[in-house]
């Protein structure tokens, strides 16, 4: 089911006209793609489709979940992880207070990770972690932190990466128990988050399109990891002030680790490797 | 015809072709190829390297938005899927896998088909599943050129042959025809 250009431009239109969510400057061909499988699942061609979003409120809210792109793992990319400890959570460690903001924070999983390695600095209690994602269910989910586990065993790969080895020194070997974060149950397939991490996030419902800095607080560190890549080029600077303006003075960007930023945004920021801060 | 981009697929069994396609590549050849090859998941990193051992030309894994230049070859990312926009660049995505594939062949084809048309040149290579196949049909709706490995030289034929049943396909080749056809388009 191939969808034209025209196509594309009466959907956002179609959106635009009975919400406020805004797809113009969302990545054509992701958006694309994401049409043609909202179309599929629900047996429903161009015209078909702007009729139900034109008549159909609670459709216009689900179809939105659905065309929002979710996938997030526990510490997906560990080298990203190993800078996150070793250079940012390590310089930021001696203040009061430090505050991070997950932006486009899916079902939760990168929350965790990030919980888990400030727990194992002994820096959890001084943080304050904000949470956002414009789809409510994914927060949901986050809220409730429980994830199929038969699909997911690079989580545990992945957190014998971050937490139990040292990148700089492979001899070291921590034993940190699985259960000291997550438990494990087969039967059920699940792998479920301790609740003293469950509880400490708060949760927002955000936009990047259209809403601004909502939290009554500026950020040490803004994590936003593979959602400006649905994002063209001109929207992805716009989020970039966003970035820019919420973080307190050198305080630090991390994206995903194919995203850049690209064009003269990228002149307000230092590029450190892996990470940007603020200048 | 001026065909101005090349788009390779390929899963188990590929990496010989792939590796025979770039050594054989002059250092000025100007027709950016896109390789979209599965990959263990275990083997995330050092992909590039092994690449780039034979080739003349620079191998990159692009970022997000990147611009497509002349004379590079460009690899997925591990666990992104590769599109191509209007306006000469590439952007990524991690919506999940198709086919248990990401980068999946089909929408990089798919996508490379819908936005260079006839300029473009797609090759189905050895694979065990049948990913590639609806792409390539994709390919060849759009007025591109499609090329298929011969199966008969395959390590493992399922994507290739479920390409060739797929689509009427422009040329079955050896790896060596490949080269010697990428070879003449630059004369």
């Amino acid at each position: 089911m191939a969808v034209s250009q025209p196509d594309i431009d009466r959907l956002i239109d179609a959106y635009l006209s009975v919400s406020t969510y805004n797809f113009k400057d969302y990545s054509i061909k992701s958006f694309m793609r994401r049409i043609e499988k909202l179309m599929m699942d629900n047996k429903l061609d161009v015209e078909g489709l702007i009729n139900k979003i034109t008549t159909d409120a609670i459709f216009v809210e689900q179809s939105v979940k659905d065309i929002t792109v979710n996938t997030t793992e526990l510490f997906r990319d560990p080298k990203i992880w190993h800078a996150i400890r070793y250079r940012i959570l390590e310089k930021l460690k001696d203040q009061r207070r430090i505050n991070i903001w997950h932006a486009g924070s899916s079902t939760g999983q990168e929350v965790y990770s990030m919980m888990i390695l400030l727990n194992e600095m002994g820096l959890l209690d001084k943080t304050n972690i904000f949470a956002s994602d414009i789809n409510t269910d994914v927060i949901d989910t986050a809220k409730k932190g429980e994830y199929i586990y038969r699909f997911n065993l690079d989580y545990l790969d992945n957190f014998n990466q971050v937490v139990r080895q040292n990148p700089y020194n492979f001899d070291e070997f921590k034993e940190v128990p699985y259960s000291k974060y997550f438990e494990i149950d087969k039967a059920k397939d699940i792998i479920k988050l301790n609740s003293f991490l469950r509880k400490k996030p708060v949760y927002f419902k955000h936009d990047l399109v259209n809403d601004g800095n909502i939290f009554n607080t500026k950020f040490d560190l803004i994590l936003c990891r593979n959602v400006l890549i649905y994002f063209n080029y001109e929207l992805q600077n716009n989020v970039f002030d966003l970035f820019h303006e919420s973080l307190f003075r050198k305080g630090t960007l991390v994206l995903g680790v194919h995203e850049s930023i690209l064009g003269t945004k990228a002149l307000k920021f230092n590029k450190k490797g892996l990470y940007y801060t603020k200048k | 015809m001026n065909y101005k981009y090349i788009i390779i697929g390929g899963s188990a069994g590929s990496f010989q072709a792939v590796t025979s396609i770039l050594a054989s590549l002059p250092k000025n050849f100007k027709i950016p190829i896109f390789l979209c090859l599965h990959r263990l998941k275990h083997v995330r990193s050092g992909f590039v390297e092994a690449l780039s051992i034979k080739s003349k030309l620079p191998i990159v894994e692009p970022i997000d938005k990147e611009h497509i230049r002349q004379g590079v070859v460009y690899l997925a990312p591990a666990n992104y899927h590769m599109y191509f926009e209007l306006g000469n660049y590439i952007s990524l995505s991690t919506e999940e896998p198709v086919n248990h594939s990401r980068p999946s062949i089909d929408l990089s084809f798919v996508s490379a088909a819908y936005t260079f048309k006839d300029k473009l040149i797609g090759v189905v290579l050895s694979g065990a599943n049948k990913d590639g196949a609806k792409g390539l049909k994709a390919l060849k709706s759009a007025n591109g050129l499609a090329i298929v490995q011969d199966p008969a030289e395959c390590q493992v034929k399922t994507m290739t042959t479920a390409a060739i049943d797929e689509t009427p396909v422009d040329h079955i080749f050896t790896t060596k025809e490949i080269i010697d056809f990428i070879l003449n388009l630059e004369q």
